[in-house]
């Protein structure tokens, strides 16, 4: 059934579609509408699930966590001070290996007040052990939210899906809402089949004291599990695919082969700049696109092999690391290191605190690159007004 | 006089708490009240040591190890879980010390409570953050020393009562209760778990090292501030209707209970005239909620 | 120090989990961790002596009958009674009970009713016990000289254990002091007669009528027997030492008594002067009372040196008997051959004399005279040495015997108030009970200890926030009316309501009655409780103390640990 929705929207129904057991959420601009049609949805019945009502962020990762510990498939939703907040759980859910689904509307970091989109409160928390997908539209927002469930409960990691605010969150797009037959073909039914959980007929302590003797190999194996999950990542949006006829990759190359200049962008930058290669196109310059899906673990084996067809690789980044500069810059220069081939890499910074990122911006950094033999520094900053 | 308490046992020896630890104590006698379809949350707090280190435990229902604030939200939660997958006659208790319930834990605690949610919540109170080597907590008592209070500037606020925060939430129940009445003890966590919705039970848990007193005191210590006031057995339910367990027919001196503790030490006379005057106000006060003369 | 034992952990992981799990989920138990290595101090169960059983010259295991009492176990608690004393009808009645003045609970409320606790086990005993039937199977014969209380006791071990014993008596009947000297009042016919029964049943055989020295001799019995023991008692009248004390009207008090238990009517007077503070004086006073005449009791110090017991003093003043103190006899008037006045000085208390008490000091001038037409001495009794052979060490005064009724002569023993002049009834018992077992370590070689722990709780030692107040439960008896004219018993004893209620009152001073506080309150479960005991599991207890601290009846010791 396709319905005009909002991103947000596109969320709620991905939750109910996955047949979340437990959500835990507080509001926070601009991710309440998640919360308020899941609220619809237990309160009419359409989703049976337990919906606490927390008095945080922090008491909402918090209750999922431990919601999940006893097995149950579990769901929240936040962004940007939310996030932030939710920081030391996220270290937990990860820890200890809980499947929990988070979508987080990307939203500036205060002071001063923002509620606009940027990068930086997720990127804040790449290094946690969350598995990061970086959605387009409100379509693929939908389904990487029933795709998170299936992927983080194979690998025993949570997984986080994250859409830029009003951009995606506040603007309607049609999608197609599939039925639950068809999902629950795809996501095997709740509760979810860990090697330990919270059982009176089974009784254990989680996460007691663990010494040097023993925590290194279980970080170990967090690793070990984000490793796994490129590969799963990709068979489960396969079987999607196969099941409910749409699939995206965990990247997604355009018009690559015979690129000269690639632009690589996550989100939904990665829209613009699709029509900005089709121009460039028609006016004879050879540019390529790589839309950045997941970010986490990282797709270093699809980058190494599509970036180095190009001499140039643009990568656009809609997020600062303060000191040094663009993260998905960084991370694909280091995913890069070491081909006998290195294109020239340009790292343009644009768009935060959710200036708006236009094609013309993007045609005039393509421009720019192409002309340009070796960028003048490490971050190109586009926009900046001074 | 014998007391009637479960005779089974829900933990095994070998737990790593100090001698004379009145917060394992008082975790041997819940669960024998609760008994073996329980899980347990715990928090950061001493108890995150005593369970013994991975990969052990000495609890023998689930223990979920949690972070420092989240203990009542992590139950809300484990009971949320349970719920939904139809497994219902499930206690799940929290069990924080003070500096998790009174200071870092209070928020989520509130929460819990005001949602109502069906849990017993456990602040075995030891007066100060013992764990991390004896920090001053705001369950830390008026006067008392702590490595953050020196003996030269004590502490010079009075202890936050937790218990009248609790009861003023309006949960079904919320109860005083410490180890010299281990009846006591087990008839309230019995009661806990009997009634749906938030409970809260405060534990009066004595640290012999922190209170820098002798093990073997562990018990005698209760009894004393129970007799003294310090620390009057009470219970309330839906933050109304009062009951006060224990009425000392003379109350004795609060010096007696401040004297074993090396905590103490350093008081004044007229340190302890004012400790007794706070306490005779508080006594008055509860007994005038309770509509005992 | 290691107090986890890593080297476990590992096998135990793979056992379980041939991988390591995904987090830190626990896979075992703390037990791998043996936490006893901690300890500095050990908790040890220790009993101790309560001051009730240290007190009692028998050493009656008061804690252990008043637990059985506290199960409801008469019998039990009568048996263990009788190994330490075989009379407890008899002392439950007439003992002065020192046991009940050291009890601990005297501090918190009021001492426990120990001798009313016994006496009614006595009596239940003496109605309920299975008698034991004669055992004589040892081919020894003892000779046992006098059938008071230390003779008796004496006489009841050595049967019990298979000896032959006869037992003579001067007077007609058997029991001695206890027959003649003890009012039936306080002490009923009937009731001895029920215990010397008993000593008959289980073989002893008693002669009456033989009076040492004059029917029977020492040099003799000792050829015919294997052993003697002389338990010939105190019975001589001390002499009041003024003028004219040979007067017509002059008794003495033990004589007095002695009349009226054998059940004749002294002729005496309606003006009775009772002369003396002890017991004796008392009797013969009460005794007097009960023959219809008010007699007064002069004393030459004050109520409290009075040697008798205060109760019986507080129950002669009840039946309205007065008490002069600070007076003594200084000389009978007599007329016609007769006593008519007894004269009198007043005294003083001076200074204490080797007795511990404060000796009186006539006042010049202070003679006085009171109308009488009787006076009963009772000054005290002395042992009656003449009847004895030249070949036995004595002190002078008494005969020279060990703790163990051991004489000079190989083959003859002594005990009871002919060795230590006049003293309590239990005394007597206690000399007779290590008497038969020196009898039978003389002929056996068996060695013979004393085994009470040295170590006695006090009241210091109690937890006594364990303990509610709880009044003595009264002993039901008749009211001074109904005293007059009669020698009934005064004091009815317990019933079994009663004499639970009082028993219930015992602390079981230092001794373990399985009150479960020990496993109650130990926070590292290292308290293993069995149906009959507890024990500690030195493995897991940290020695902290709480155990020992919260015993309320000091029953756990803490010792400090060797260094390892």
């Amino acid at each position: 059934m396709k319905k005009v929705i909002t991103g947000n929207h596109a969320v709620s129904y991905g939750a109910q579609l996955a047949r979340s057991q437990v959500i835990a959420a507080y509001p926070i601009t601009p991710q309440t509408q998640i919360v308020e049609l899941l609220s619809e949805f237990c309160a009419s019945g359409k989703l049976n699930a337990k919906f606490i009502k927390v008095e945080s962020e922090h008491s909402a990762m918090s209750a999922c966590i431990a919601a999940a510990a006893t097995g149950a498939r579990t769901f929240t939703a936040t962004s940007s001070q939310g996030l932030a907040l939710m920081h030391e759980m996220l270290h937990w859910a990860a820890g200890a290996r809980l499947p929990v689904v988070l979508a987080n509307v990307n939203r500036a970091m205060g002071p001063g007040w923002s509620v606009w989109t940027d990068q930086n409160d997720s990127l804040s928390q790449r290094d946690l052990g969350w598995l990061q997908f970086y959605c387009e539209s409100n379509q693929e927002v939908m389904d990487t939210v029933i795709q998170a469930f299936k992927i983080g409960e194979k690998v025993l990691l949570p997984v986080m899906v994250i859409l830029d605010a009003f951009v995606l969150s506040h603007t309607s797009e049609p999608v197609d809402i599939p039925d639950q037959e068809l999902v629950d073909r795809f996501l095997p039914l709740p509760p979810v089949n860990l090697p330990y959980k919270l059982d009176v007929e089974d009784p254990h302590a989680f996460g007691a004291l663990t010494s040097p003797d023993h925590y290194y190999e279980i970080r170990f194996k967090i690793q070990k599990a984000q490793d796994e999950a490129v590969q799963v990542a990709k068979e489960v949006d396969e079987e999607f695919k196969n099941i409910l006829g749409r699939g995206y990759g965990i990247v997604e190359p355009y018009r690559c082969d015979d690129a000269k200049l690639i632009l690589v962008t996550s989100g939904t930058i990665t829209g613009t700049a699709r029509i900005v290669v089709d121009s460039e196109r028609v006016k004879g310059r050879k540019v390529g696109l790589l839309k950045i899906r997941m970010f986490r673990p990282t797709p270093i084996k699809e980058l190494r092999e599509i970036l180095p067809r190009a001499q140039k690789v643009v990568v656009i980044d809609r997020n600062i690391s303060f000191g040094h500069s663009g993260v998905f810059c960084q991370e694909i220069k280091s995913a890069l290191y070491g081909l006998p081939v290195q294109p020239t890499i340009f790292g343009f910074i644009i768009g935060i605190g959710g200036r708006d990122v236009t094609a013309q911006d993007i045609e005039e950094i393509v421009d720019y690159a192409s002309k340009t033999e070796k960028p003048d520094s490490i971050i190109l900053w586009r926009g900046v007004r001074l | 006089m014998k007391f009637e308490i479960p005779q089974k046992e829900y933990m095994y020896p070998g737990h790593v708490a100090c001698p004379g630890c009145g917060g394992a104590y008082s975790m041997r006698m819940a669960l024998k009240a609760l008994g073996e379809r329980t899980i347990i949350v715990i928090p950061a707090c001493c108890w995150s040591i005593i369970d013994g280190p991975f990969p052990l435990h000495a609890c023998k229902p689930p223990v979920f190890h949690t972070a420092f604030e989240t203990a009542a939200i992590a139950a809300s939660g484990i009971k949320a879980g349970l719920d939904i997958q139809g497994k219902t006659d499930i206690t799940v208790m929290s069990w924080a010390g003070d500096g998790g319930t009174l200071d870092i834990g209070i928020q989520a605690l509130s929460g819990a409570a005001e949602r109502n949610d069906d849990f017993i919540y456990v602040c075995y109170d030891n007066e100060a953050y013992m764990n991390t080597g004896i920090q001053r907590s705001s369950a830390t008592p008026w006067g008392a020393w702590t490595t953050t209070t020196p003996a030269e500037t004590p502490k010079s606020e009075p202890k936050k009562n937790i218990t009248e925060i609790m009861i003023a939430h309006r949960i079904p129940y919320a109860a005083t209760t410490t180890l010299a009445y281990p009846d006591d003890m087990i008839r309230k966590f019995k009661k806990a778990k009997s009634i749906k919705g938030t409970k809260f039970i405060h534990i009066f848990a004595p640290c012999p090292t922190g209170w820098k007193m002798a093990p073997d005191l562990m018990v005698k210590i209760c009894r004393l501030a129970v007799d003294s006031n310090v620390f009057p057995l009470y219970e309330c339910e839906y933050g109304i209707h009062y009951t006060i367990n224990h009425i000392p027919k003379k109350p004795i001196p609060v010096e007696e209970y401040l004297k074993p503790q090396g905590r103490f030490s350093h008081l004044t006379k007229a340190m302890i005239e004012h400790i007794q005057k706070s306490v005779n106000f508080e006594w008055e006060l509860l007994k005038q909620r309770a509509g005992v003369s | 120090m290691k107090w986890l034992d890593f080297e476990t952990i590992p096998k135990v992981i793979l056992e379980r989990e041939p991988d390591y799990p995904p987090w830190a989920v626990s896979l075992t138990n703390t037990l791998v961790n043996r936490t006893g290595s901690w300890r500095i101090f050990r908790p040890k169960y220790f009993d101790k002596t309560p001051p009730c059983n240290d007190a009692c010259p028998a050493h009656e295991k008061i804690q252990g009958y008043m637990e059985l009492v506290k199960q409801k176990k008469f019998l039990e608690g009568y048996e263990l009674i009788i190994e330490d004393n075989p009379f407890p009808s008899i002392t439950g009645r007439v003992c002065f009970h020192p046991c009940e003045a050291s009890c601990n609970r005297g501090e918190y409320d009021e001492s426990l009713g120990i001798h009313n606790v016994e006496r009614f086990l006595g009596d239940y005993g003496l109605k309920r016990a299975k008698a034991k039937k004669s055992a004589a199977h040892i081919s020894k014969q003892i000779a046992i000289i006098g059938s008071g209380p230390a003779g008796l006791t004496c006489a009841y071990y050595l049967a019990k254990s298979g000896y032959k014993v006869i037992v003579y008596e001067h007077f007609s009947l058997p029991g001695g002091m206890l027959r003649v000297g003890i009012p039936a009042y306080r002490l009923p016919k009937d009731i001895l007669n029920k215990e010397i029964r008993k000593l008959e049943v289980l073989g002893v055989k008693f002669k009456t009528n033989f009076t040492l020295g004059k029917d029977i001799f020492l040099d003799d019995l000792k050829q015919t027997n294997d052993a003697v023991f002389i338990a010939t008692g105190a019975h001589k009248s001390r002499n009041l030492g003024v003028p004219e004390e040979k007067t017509r009207g002059v008794y003495s008090g033990l004589e007095f008594l002695a009349q009226i238990n054998s059940g004749k009517r002294p002729r005496i007077g309606k003006e009775i002067l009772v002369i003396g503070g002890g017991n004796t004086a008392v009797d013969a006073a009460r005794s007097a009372l009960r023959l219809g005449i008010l007699p007064k009791i002069l004393y030459r110090r004050t109520r409290h040196e009075m040697p008798a017991v205060a109760e019986e003093v507080q129950e002669a003043e009840n039946e309205g008997i007065p008490i002069h103190f600070l007076v003594a006899p200084v000389k009978v008037i007599k007329s016609k051959g007769r006593i008519t006045r007894l004269e009198c000085q007043k005294m003083k208390l001076g200074k204490p004399d080797e007795s511990g008490r404060r000796r009186p000091v006539p006042i010049k001038g202070s003679n006085f005279r009171i109308k009488c037409d009787s006076v009963i001495c009772a000054i005290g009794e002395q042992i009656d040495l003449s009847v004895l052979t030249d070949d036995i060490a004595t002190t002078g005064w008494s005969i020279s015997a060990d703790d163990w009724g051991r004489t000079n002569l190989p083959n003859i023993f002594a005990g009871g108030d002919c060795v230590t002049g006049p003293k309590m009834v239990v005394d007597a018992i206690a000399a007779g009970k290590r008497t038969a077992l020196a009898i039978d370590s003389y002929f056996t070689s068996r060695e013979i200890k004393e085994e009470p722990n040295p170590e006695i709780t006090l009241f210091s030692n109690l937890n006594i926030g364990y303990f509610e107040l709880a009044q003595k439960v009264t002993m039901p008896g008749l009211n001074v009316k109904e005293r007059k004219r009669n020698f009934r018993e005064v004091h009815l004893g317990y019933n079994e309501l009663m004499v639970y209620k009082e028993a219930d009152r015992c602390f079981s001073c230092g001794v373990c009655n399985k009150c479960d506080n020990c496993f109650v309150f130990c926070p590292d479960l290292a308290v293993m409780k069995s149906d009959d005991k507890y024990d500690f599991d030195y493995d897991y207890c940290k020695g902290c103390g709480v155990c020992a601290y919260e015993c309320p009846r000091n029953a756990i010791s803490m010792e400090e640990e060797e260094a390892r």
